[in-house]
């Protein structure tokens, strides 16, 4: 079942790369006690998401961490090292932190999964936006098949 | 069960990038009628296949042509897109063909499979030389070694 507005998110493990190499992160530590813009997308290099999708977020990082934003991620099944490999090629630095769902058990279990195996990319993530605020959702934009149009950044700011 | 020297290389489809997008392509398309290099890694950006794997081949393939070889392959389990953006990260240009198996079914098919903690299914790291489809060498790391799927000994196997 689809994550709605209210609910809390779920506990899971993600990763993401750090000086130091892949570290693990748990859905809690993540989203305990803060305010987090959360996107996803299906996929690392892939044409929207790196066209548009994350250098929105990048550009508008600040005016979202001074409307209260502690955390911008940026999750995708990819795993750690892509992730990593992406947001240095977006130049996301500081900005928004590179989550790996290399499993998929997060999106799993948001019910936002995407079954692209016939495009041969396995299950992958829908692309949406989730504003969460001390794990519980507070807003929630998931776009249609193919569409890029409620997941901005913008419209996140405007959510604020 | 694991391929081996002699055997015929099995039919999936693969996918690569073009200059007009992502490809797929047949197994049997990609390695017939040609001698072709092949190695395969698990995963795009990881240390070890980003500092030495992709890199010594991209270095030899002037080498490894000039011994016969028409076509040195990267195969691993990320998308094409992936695969794409790593080929460039790496300067593979036309040295090395950046070939995506992205949902494991050819790693599966030749039997060469590792599932680590949070990559999913995944390929493990061997290189192998093919004749028109059929494997004339091949050569797997035992757990995560690098020492004989390296370019150096595949040059000096031609």
């Amino acid at each position: 079942m689809t994550i709605s507005v209210g609910d809390r998110v779920p506990s899971t493990t993600l990763h993401h790369m750090t000086s130091d190499g892949p570290a693990e992160i748990s859905s809690d530590e993540l989203f305990g006690g803060k305010t987090v813009a959360l996107f996803a997308l299906p996929g690392a290099f892939t044409p929207t998401c790196s066209a548009k999708h994350v250098p929105g977020y990048v550009a508008a990082a600040d005016a979202l961490k001074a409307k209260g934003v502690d955390t911008i991620v940026c999750l995708s099944v990819n795993d750690a090292f892509v992730m990593g490999a992406w947001g240095e090629d977006r130049g996301v630095g500081d900005k928004v932190m590179m989550a790996a769902d290399g499993s998929a058990g997060f999106t799993r279990a948001v019910g936002l999964d995407l079954d692209l195996s016939e495009r041969g990319f396995g299950v992958r993530s829908q692309r949406y936006s989730m504003l969460v605020r001390d794990g519980v959702v507070a807003a929630l934009h998931v776009e249609a098949p193919g569409a890029f149009e409620v997941s901005d950044a913008d419209t996140m700011l405007g959510d604020l | 069960m694991t391929i081996k020297v002699g055997d015929r290389i099995p039919s999936t489809t693969l996918e690569y990038m073009s200059a007009d997008g992502p490809v797929k392509i047949s197994s049997d398309e990609l390695f017939a009628g040609k001698r072709v290099a092949a190695f395969a890694v698990p995963g795009a950006f990881t240390p070890t296949c980003s500092q030495e794997h992709l890199p010594g081949y991209v270095r030899r393939a002037d080498d490894i042509k000039a011994k016969g070889v028409d076509l040195i392959v990267c195969l691993s389990v990320n998308d094409v897109f992936v695969m794409d953006a790593w080929g460039k990260d790496q300067n593979a240009g036309d040295k090395v063909m950046m070939v995506a198996d992205g949902g494991a079914d050819f790693a599966r098919a030749v039997g060469i499979v590792v599932s680590y903690l949070g990559f999913g299914e995944r390929s493990d790291r061997y290189s192998m030389v093919v004749e028109d489809g059929v494997v004339k060498t091949l050569h797997i790391e035992v757990e995560d070694a690098f020492e004989v799927s390296d370019a150096d000994t595949m040059l000096g196997e031609l």
